[in-house]
């Protein structure tokens, strides 16, 4: 399957802004099964300094520079890309490692891919493990269950058990309290069933990027209607990283795009970095296209 | 001084006499640990003798006369450490007489043991923020780093030019109770203390010359030139004239002394975050001249505040974008950032291991045994064994502390452990080695005291120079706790014996300053801003202390002084200090009994325009700009901080006796300050800058004083007094009364203080010195036609001024029994005067506000 997205990013600032340094994790990166086909970003005002580059999980980065006087930045960016589908159901049947096992294997680990998987295993800025969040995923998660049935049924656990309202959740609402009032947006999901794989011994990683969305039937698509998506994956042995989503209880293949990968939303954001002057106001404005091309 | 400098010499004594040994009946013979200067046998060891038989000649009183002369010397060289944030009362760094001595034996060991773990640490480096095969091999448990809070991956493949990425590397080594050196901590990020080492020695060869070059010490000046060649050379690739700055967290960090010594030392700017800006993909200065573009950043601000962009967003310290030039390889750090990682003690359990993984070495120098209690099997061992190791936390940070575990009770222990098992992977113990005791003075007697070594490597060609000495410390507390951060100890210069003749390169004076080109040519404009407004302060507080003290004269004097003449003086004062309304709105009572508000206006130093406030703006500015001020300067510095605690003391409850005495001295040291700044600072654009502000101050001072003294009209005997007044004030009456004999008019007043070009308290005088200054002052802008603003202001003001027809200035207006025309005047020229300095100000000094960070995306704009 191929795609075009398009992702237009556009603050809008109270005074004029006289210099802002940025680093932007917007253009998709490649992996086993997505390939990058054409990249185009264009900012404006235009950059005086521009610089792309991988970050530390490997990510594309592009970082740039602004020094003339601007009261809207627009970050525009467009990236075709194609997606091979995988055979999902093969890897369910044959990968049977259980729960416990990788838990064991973690614990004494043997290949340098354990090992590194590690670094998912533990607290980041934005996701810590708990009690309450391992007592939500414990029974899930048994020993003697296969690791990849269970985050299944985890992922369909989310699905049917939280309610998707944009309303009720911001970028600091803490995950107790998405467990609590059970309801929240994609990112919310992604970061809560982190938490909870965290807290019950099993590598998750935050998975950022853009879901096609389609119209109800009969009606037309609107430009700028569909998102940005998050989910997460786990770590399987001899598989490597396995995608789920729960916000729509599905294992992703060739309909979700992967922007970035890392431990929580704080190390793929899409655009951070500092601005000069600018009055106190920032207002935001995202538009993202997903089409799919013939 | 030449009696004082041959104080501690000694005639050479030949080896058979001094093996009788120096005892001193305070020196407590240690248990359990190894003796830096005695044998067990209580007799010197061979290469202490020299030193121990010359402390001891000089006797108890020579020693407390040293040990002050080494005080002295400290202070007037501004070594402070802790610096509160209160300017009056920096804490001194101390340094003990007694130098601690290292035989060239134990040298060697030290030395190929630093080389080899800074050669280590670079690859360990190297390795973590890069390929990370010591995590895949399994050879440091992943965890760790990843967990670690100083593992910056923001910081992964950062290129540093040249073989090593640590540049420079501080390692804190104690000897256990068999002489053997450990290293017990790591300083990576920011390694301090080198410079402290530099003054310590610059402080003891001065207070023990002889002794110093007959035992043939390793000069540590080399370390720094070549210290300062590598520095230069990381820029190579893109220059030939690298600019290389020393970045500093402000005035108020802990070691700031150090910095601006370095500083100065090395001919670097010193420099904060705000006084630097990434343009165009590389890291520039902003100075007078515009921007200069940096080189490379000698940096004493810790990794996570370096840069608001990309690491922390609230940091006031960092330059915003400095990550991805320092990425991109436009500007190279010393150290890289990410290095604070290696700081953490965890290292040393693994390191053996890591070693003979990267490098298949065998490490010649130990670290201190090690626990992770990430662990499980070190976990129940530092459980068990609490009592006798170091807690400490995983991350080296100021706030961590470590803690003792010796001197907790049963109850802090099990709290102790509880802490620990709720995070047991950023908890790591060591072994407690009590370090070797060493002799130390206190009050002219020998001390036993426990005694650490900080030593210094840097990058060199094919590996690493160590610096032959270090930073000692000593344990001042009464309890065997070693200190290892800087504060709370006392410090030793370290000698490392030599056995061979010191040739004469190496021996070159240690206290030579090594910059060659001239120095500070061009300055971050905030360190001219900083001068100016020290001018200003300076000039405002003289100035308001001048006129208190001739209120005071008057008050005093023989004959009452008449109501009215005593009220207009007292609200001059308010008027004068801005200390409003004060007298300008005070009843008859509040005029028979000014005390309470004058004290007020002296010593309240939380009221603006007070003395005490202006003088404390001074010293602020000062400290900020402390690698400027010359020797003298300081010395002059410290005086007028003891007289302000004297005039503490002296005005506390009630006026003084003779208050205008207690002003003297302060008055004398400032006039002393601007006398130095005319004798001994070359005339570059500093200078300027401090003159611009003295001069703006001098001339406002004056108007307002001219204003306020002279506009209401007053009786004869009256009017005579308060111009008496003001003329005895500036230093003019003698004058005045040279000229105009007894002829007391206002007037001729106005001509001596207003238009006397030859009077150097005129305002003409001022002003006329302010159009000459600016003439000097750097053009960035394309010059436009005609004058610039602020020439054009000065001009109209030194004209207004040459314009005026004195006698209708003095004429008074019947209707409202005031000057109008004076007052009119005076009012004119304040205004353009305030006026001329925001202009000033607005070309020169930057004002940019910090950084706030981009908001983050809603979630509302996503799935």
């Amino acid at each position: 399957m191929r795609y075009r997205v398009r992702h237009i990013t556009t603050y809008t600032y109270g005074a004029p802004v006289s210099l802002c340094y940025n680093m932007a994790h917007l253009l998709p990166r490649d992996t086993h099964n997505q390939r990058c086909l054409n990249q185009r970003v264009q900012i404006n005002p235009p950059p005086v300094y521009r610089n792309e580059g991988k970050d530390y999980f490997g990510n594309q980065t592009f970082y740039f520079s602004i020094q003339e006087a601007h009261k809207k930045l627009v970050i525009d960016v467009l990236s075709d890309f194609e997606i091979f589908p995988i055979d999902l159901t093969l890897w369910q049947q044959n990968n049977t490692t259980t729960c416990g096992q990788l838990r064991a294997n973690l614990k004494m680990p043997m290949t340098p891919q354990m090992r590194m998987a590690k670094e998912f295993l533990m607290d980041s800025s934005q996701i810590r493990r708990s009690e309450e969040l391992k007592a939500y995923a414990q029974s899930t998660f048994s020993d003697d269950k296969p690791l990849i049935k269970a985050a299944l049924e985890f992922t369909h656990k989310i699905f049917t058990e939280f309610k998707f309202d944009p309303s009720t959740t911001t970028v600091a609402t803490p995950l107790e309290q998405v467990l609590k009032q059970r309801s929240g947006v994609c990112q919310d999901f992604a970061h809560l069933a982190i938490g909870c794989l965290r807290s019950v011994g099993i590598p998750a990683r935050y998975m950022s990027g853009y879901l096609e969305t389609l119209p109800p039937p009969g009606q037309e698509k609107l430009v700028g209607a569909d998102a940005s998506h998050a989910w997460f994956s786990i770590f399987v042995p001899e598989l490597g990283w396995v995608e789920f989503d729960p916000t729509n209880d599905v294992m992703p293949n060739d309909k979700h795009i992967v922007t970035a990968w890392g431990r929580d939303y704080a190390d793929v954001t899409p655009l951070q970095g500092v601005i000069f002057e600018g009055g106190g106001s920032q207002q935001l404005a995202v538009s993202v296209d997903v089409k799919r091309l013939l | 001084m030449q009696s004082q400098t041959g104080l501690l010499t000694a005639p050479t004594v030949d080896a058979s006499s001094t093996t009788k040994a120096p005892t001193f009946s305070s020196y407590d013979q240690p248990i359990n640990a190894y003796d830096e200067a005695f044998k067990e046998d209580r007799q010197p060891r061979p290469h202490w003798q020299d030193v121990l038989a010359n402390v001891k000649k000089l006797g108890p009183e020579g020693r407390i006369e040293s040990e002050r002369r080494v005080q002295r010397i400290l202070r007037e060289d501004g070594a402070t450490y802790n610096l509160s944030s209160d300017p009056l009362t920096p804490s001194v760094w101390e340094l003990d007489l007694i130098p601690n001595i290292i035989e060239s034996a134990d040298w060697s060991l030290i030395e190929t043991g630093l080389k080899q773990r800074s050669a280590l640490f670079d690859l360990i480096y190297k390795d973590l923020y890069g390929p990370q095969e010591l995590l895949k091999s399994g050879t440091i448990p992943a965890e760790i780093i990843f967990g670690h809070p100083d593992f910056l991956r923001p910081c992964h493949n950062i290129i540093t030019p040249g073989q090593h990425d640590l540049l420079l590397h501080a390692v804190d080594l104690v000897r256990d109770k068999n002489g053997l050196f450990h290293v017990i901590g790591d300083r990576t990020q920011v390694p301090n203390g080198a410079g402290y080492a530099l003054e310590n020695r610059a402080v003891i060869s001065r207070i023990l010359p002889v002794l110093f070059r007959d035992n043939q010490v390793q000069r540590i000046s080399h370390f720094f030139q070549t210290f300062k060649g590598m520095l230069s050379k990381l820029a190579s690739d893109w220059t030939d004239t690298p600019r290389i700055v020393v970045l500093t967290p402000g005035a108020y960090s802990s070691s700031y002394f150090e910095q601006a010594y370095l500083a100065n030392y090395m001919g670097f700017p010193l420099v904060q975050g705000s006084d630097l800006t990434v343009r165009n993909g590389a890291v520039w200065m902003k100075s007078l001249n515009g921007l200069a573009r940096v080189d490379v950043i000698l940096r004493r601000v810790e990794d996570a505040y370096c840069d608001q962009a990309e690491l922390r967003a609230d940091s006031i310290l960092g330059v915003p974008g400095l990550l991805e030039v320092a990425r991109a390889g436009n500007v190279v750090l010393a150290n890289p950032l990410g290095s604070g990682l290696l700081e953490s003690p965890v290292f040393s359990k693994y390191l053996p291991a890591i070693s003979q993984f990267l490098t298949g070495q065998q490490l010649t120098l130990p670290s201190v045994q090690t626990w992770w209690a990430g662990d499980p099997i070190d976990l129940e061992y530092i459980t068990s064994h609490i009592n006798q190791l170091i807690i400490k936390p995983i991350s080296r940070r100021a706030d961590n502390k470590s803690i003792y575990g010796h001197t907790l009770d049963e109850k802090q222990c099990q709290e102790a452990i509880k802490k620990i098992k709720k995070a047991p992977h950023l908890y790591v113990a060591q072994s407690y080695i009590p370090g070797a005791i060493s002799p130390i003075l206190d009050n002219g007697q020998l001390q036993a005291a426990p005694t650490m070594l900080r030593g210094f490597t840097m990058s060199d060609q094919g590996g690493y120079s160590v610096m032959p000495g270090g930073l000692s410390r000593v344990s001042q507390s009464h309890d065997d706790e070693i200190v290892s951060n800087l504060s709370k100890s006392k410090s030793k210069d370290t000698w490392v014996l030599s056995t061979q003749p010191l040739s004469n390169k190496i021996a070159s004076n240690d206290q030579a300053i090594l910059h060659d080109e001239a120095v500070q040519t061009n300055l971050p404009s905030r360190v001219v801003e900083n001068l100016f407004w020290m001018g200003r302060y300076a000039e405002r507080a003289e100035i308001s202390m001048r006129l208190l003290r001739t209120l005071f004269k008057q008050m005093n004097g023989i004959d009452p002084l008449p109501i009215e003449s005593r009220r207009l003086l007292l609200e001059m004062a308010s008027r004068q200090t801005g200390c409003l309304p004060g007298f300008t709105k005070a009843d008859d009572e509040m005029i028979t009994n000014p005390d309470k508000e004058l004290i007020s206006i002296i010593i309240d130093g939380k009221r603006p325009g007070s003395v005490k406030a202006n003088l404390h703006a001074m010293l602020n500015c000062g400290e900020q700009v402390k690698e400027m001020l010359s020797a003298d300067t300081r010395i002059i510095i410290n005086e007028l901080r003891d007289h302000i605690h004297e005039l503490d003391r002296a005005y506390t409850n009630s006026l003084p006796s003779a208050p205008e005495e207690s002003l003297d001295s302060l008055v004398t040291s400032l006039l002393a300050l601007s006398g130095l700044n005319h004798e001994s600072m070359l005339r570059g654009l500093d200078w300027t800058f401090q003159e611009i502000g003295r001069r703006t101050e001098r001339a406002i001072q004056t108007a307002t004083l001219l204003r306020a003294a002279l506009t209401k009209s007053l009786a004869e005997p009256e009017q005579q007094q308060i111009l008496e007044s003001v003329l005895l004030s500036v230093e003019a009456l003698i004058s005045f009364r040279r000229r105009y004999r007894n002829r007391s008019r206002v007037a001729y007043g106005l001509d001596l203080l207003m238009t006397d070009g030859t009077n150097p308290r005129s305002l003409i005088y001022q002003v006329d010195q302010l159009r000459k200054y600016i003439q000097e002052l750097p053009r960035n802008d394309v010059p436009a036609a005609g004058l610039s603003p602020e020439n054009r202001l000065v001009i109209k003001s030194l004209t207004d001024i040459q314009l005026a027809d004195l006698e209708v200035l003095a004429a008074v207006d019947r209707a409202t029994n005031t000057r109008t025309e004076l007052e009119s005047l005076m009012t004119q020229i304040l205004e353009q005067l305030e006026q001329f300095t925001v202009l000033i100000s607005d070309k020169y000094f930057d004002h940019t506000e910090g950084p706030q960070p981009l908001s983050m995306a809603n979630w509302e704009t996503s799935l």
